[in-house]
């Protein structure tokens, strides 16, 4: 009933149907192209994405990333040097904040504070001057899509931080945005609250069903939120896509790093293998688009590992070496290994240069590289393993990816963001 | 020795240091601010309450006091609208030239008023730079009670201004900024947000311009030429008055002025929830 109600606000019966898949039709938010610069500060680079009708597009990325200025670039607060701005096919680039009807909740949720929460609310309706009947009538149903009818009189400093958020949205939602931008919306929360009002959002906005752009740089956030996500590093897109893709099938370093944690090693493609220092693992398909000799890494997620003191491994998982358990922790629900694979440098070959090493985003220098390995409770429990025994290590799950550090493009672009 | 404590500050209970000091502080107000503030009310009323009423209700006296009210309260109306429109554009907009602009608008209360009252007479008088152009339109500015309200917007010029930019300058944009999303339009936001938040520093900062404006003698008496009934204010009536050797008249008003001051602090000092913006 809710919802009903709020479609009547709306206007827009027609779009509940719509999945994220069909992004190419019913495209409610676009940015093409943009680039933006502060002082010297190349803060955008060529920023280009979709965001669908109904859809939850997560813009994730470190502190600097530049996903706040696409932000406010969207919503109009701030300008773009080159590339547009459209929303449901109009061009607004050149139109004020006031004109484009984007909802934006602040991080400090920016509510009013000499207007109660009715007040704020009914903001964007008195200002446009409709009717006090109207406005009272989209203001109840909207204090009741929020839940906050016993808080309706209160001022925004006697509301708890997960209210003034429904405030914030539900002051949006009055004038019936054409898109809302969540900006870090769960930053001033602790964690127990995130989860729980990332829950709440996640409900409400499939309720109202309005596309929205969230800017974290919380992967865990974004994997919950996200229809899609678009990851942002130093100005640039890295990837954009579903959680699984990002999560599963990351494009870049970047992106496999960001999202999570990942274990990296520098190997060479030869005859559907990597090979990695003295290992090799078959990978027919992840290296199909690798020439032999190209230089790649391998990247692999903790989970994806598997462990066996018999030398058996499972079906699924493909043989990489043998290596020895250096460490176990406990950490709730799983449990974390560190294992040092018997993996040694591999020598260049006489007169090449040494293109490639064996590396591991730890600092330690022994032979042998630690990689982290983290196992499901029942499968630790059933699996007992200690330290120092030897164990052949499988993967079941891979990505390789370009050494980019060695392509001139590559390298390039990396100095460029050391420079910034 | 360590061991020896002095008995005087360290008896358990009672801190003799606590209320010598109090004391101390209070002996030392006494002859400087609370008992010349006494002497008013116990002159004042020594020869009965009727001789004070009959020297507040004379003419003259009841012109001069009304005459500061309103004059103090056009130069507190101009000085708060100004103040906050500078304000707003100088922690809103940078450009060339605005630190000296701020110093600028801060200078009039480094200026002693009797300089100020000089400047003006120097620029409106029948002789000053722009007096002279007036003058044979038959334009007098000087010894009129718009030469007052002059000289009261000159001397309090900074006061609305001080307390209102630092509260502009701490407003999180955000609040401006969620309005302009929303669909308001820039005055929209003024008058709705910016405004609302900046309630307390504006009555604050009214207030002390009315209270400075009311107690203006320096530059009052240079440009206003002192004539009873026509641009004689409170503060000139107490002089003359007292020139004159009338104590008692001098000494009802400025009981009035006075109980004004003290009514405007002690909303200033009550008010202050109120007041403080967030």
């Amino acid at each position: 009933m809710q919802s009903g109600e709020f479609k009547t606000i709306s206007g827009d019966e027609q779009k509940a149907t719509e999945t994220p898949q069909q992004a190419t039709h019913g495209v409610a938010a676009s940015v093409r192209a943009i680039s933006k610069s502060f002082k010297k500060a190349r803060v955008l680079e060529d920023i280009d994405f979709d965001v669908a009708e109904g859809e939850s597009l997560v813009l994730l990325g470190a502190s600097g990333s530049g996903k706040t200025t696409i932000l406010r670039i969207i919503a109009g607060l701030e300008e773009p040097d080159t590339g547009r701005v459209i929303l449901h096919g109009k061009d607004v680039t050149e139109l004020p904040a006031r004109e484009r009807g984007v909802g934006v909740i602040f991080q400090s949720y920016a509510l009013f504070p000499r207007m109660n929460v009715e007040q704020n609310i009914g903001y964007g309706l008195r200002i446009r001057h409709r009717a006090r009947r109207e406005i009272k009538e989209t203001v109840d149903g909207l204090i009741e899509l929020v839940g906050l009818e016993e808080h309706r009189k209160k001022y925004p400093s006697q509301l708890s931080g997960g209210q003034q958020q429904r405030v914030a949205i539900a002051r949006t939602l009055a004038y019936k945005p054409q898109v809302l931008l969540f900006d870090e919306p769960f930053g001033a929360l602790d964690a127990q609250m995130r989860v729980r009002l990332r829950r709440e959002i996640h409900t409400l906005l499939k309720k109202v069903n309005l596309p929205a752009i969230f800017i974290t740089h919380d992967q865990e956030e974004a994997l919950e939120l996200g229809d899609r996500i678009a990851v942002l590093n130093a100005g640039r897109l890295e990837q954009i896509g579903t959680p699984d893709e990002v999560y599963n099938r990351p494009e870049t370093e970047y992106v496999a790093t960001f999202l999570g944690a990942a274990n990296l090693l520098l190997g060479v493609v030869n005859d559907e293998t990597v090979e990695i220092g003295t290992a090799s693992i078959p990978a027919q398909e992840e290296a199909a688009r690798f020439r032999d000799g190209q230089s790649v890494k391998l990247v692999f997620r903790p989970e994806d590992v598997c462990l066996s003191l018999t030398g058996r491994l499972p079906e699924a998982c493909r043989r990489l070496t043998n290596g020895v358990i250096e460490e176990i922790s406990f950490v709730g629900a799983y449990e974390r290994l560190m294992v040092r694979l018997d993996l040694v440098a591999r020598q260049a070959t006489e007169g090449a240069p040494p293109l490639y090493n064996v590396t591991i985003n730890t600092p330690e220098k022994r032979t042998g590289i630690p990689i982290i390995v983290t196992r499901p409770k029942p499968e630790a429990a059933a699996n007992r393993l200690s330290v120092n025994e030897r164990v052949a290590v499988g993967l079941r799950a891979f990505r390789v990816l370009p050494n980019y550090t060695l392509a001139s493009e590559r390298a390039g672009r990396i100095l460029d963001s050391n420079k910034r | 020795m360590s061991t020896k404590l002095s008995p005087l500050r360290h008896v358990r209970g009672f801190d003799v240091v606590r209320p010598l000091s109090i004391a101390t502080m209070i002996a030392i107000m006494l002859p400087l601010v609370l008992l010349p503030l006494a002497s008013i009310f116990i002159f004042g009323t020594s020869k009965g309450l009727d001789s004070f009423w009959k020297s507040i209700t004379a003419d003259e006296a009841v012109f001069a006091l009304k005459l500061s009210l309103v004059t103090s309260f056009w130069a507190t109306a101009f000085n708060v609208v100004f103040g906050l429109f500078a304000a707003y554009v100088l922690s809103r907009y940078n450009f060339r030239g605005r630190n000296a602009v701020i110093i600028i608008i801060s200078l009039p209360t480094a200026i002693p008023t009797a300089v100020a009252g000089f400047a003006l007479i120097l620029l409106w008088g029948p002789y000053g730079v722009l007096g002279r152009f007036l003058e044979p339109q038959g334009i007098h500015v000087m010894l009129t009670a718009w030469a007052i309200i002059l000289a009261n917007i000159f001397v309090t010029f900074p006061l609305a201004f001080g307390v209102i930019k630092p509260v502009f300058d701490t407003m999180s944009r955000s609040l401006e900024e969620a309005s302009a999303t929303i669909g308001a339009t820039r005055w929209q936001t003024f008058w709705h947000v910016t405004l609302p938040s900046l309630r307390g520093a504006i009555v604050t900062g009214a207030l002390l311009t009315f209270a400075r404006a009311l107690g203006e003698f320096g530059s009052t008496i240079l440009v206003s030429g002192n004539l009873a009934m026509q641009t004689q204010t409170a503060p000139l009536y107490i002089y003359t008055e007292f020139q004159n050797n009338h104590v008692p008249e001098a000494n009802a008003v400025a009981i009035v002025l006075v109980l004004l001051s003290f009514g405007i602090f002690s909303v200033l000092f009550l008010a202050r929830d109120w007041l403080d913006t967030e």
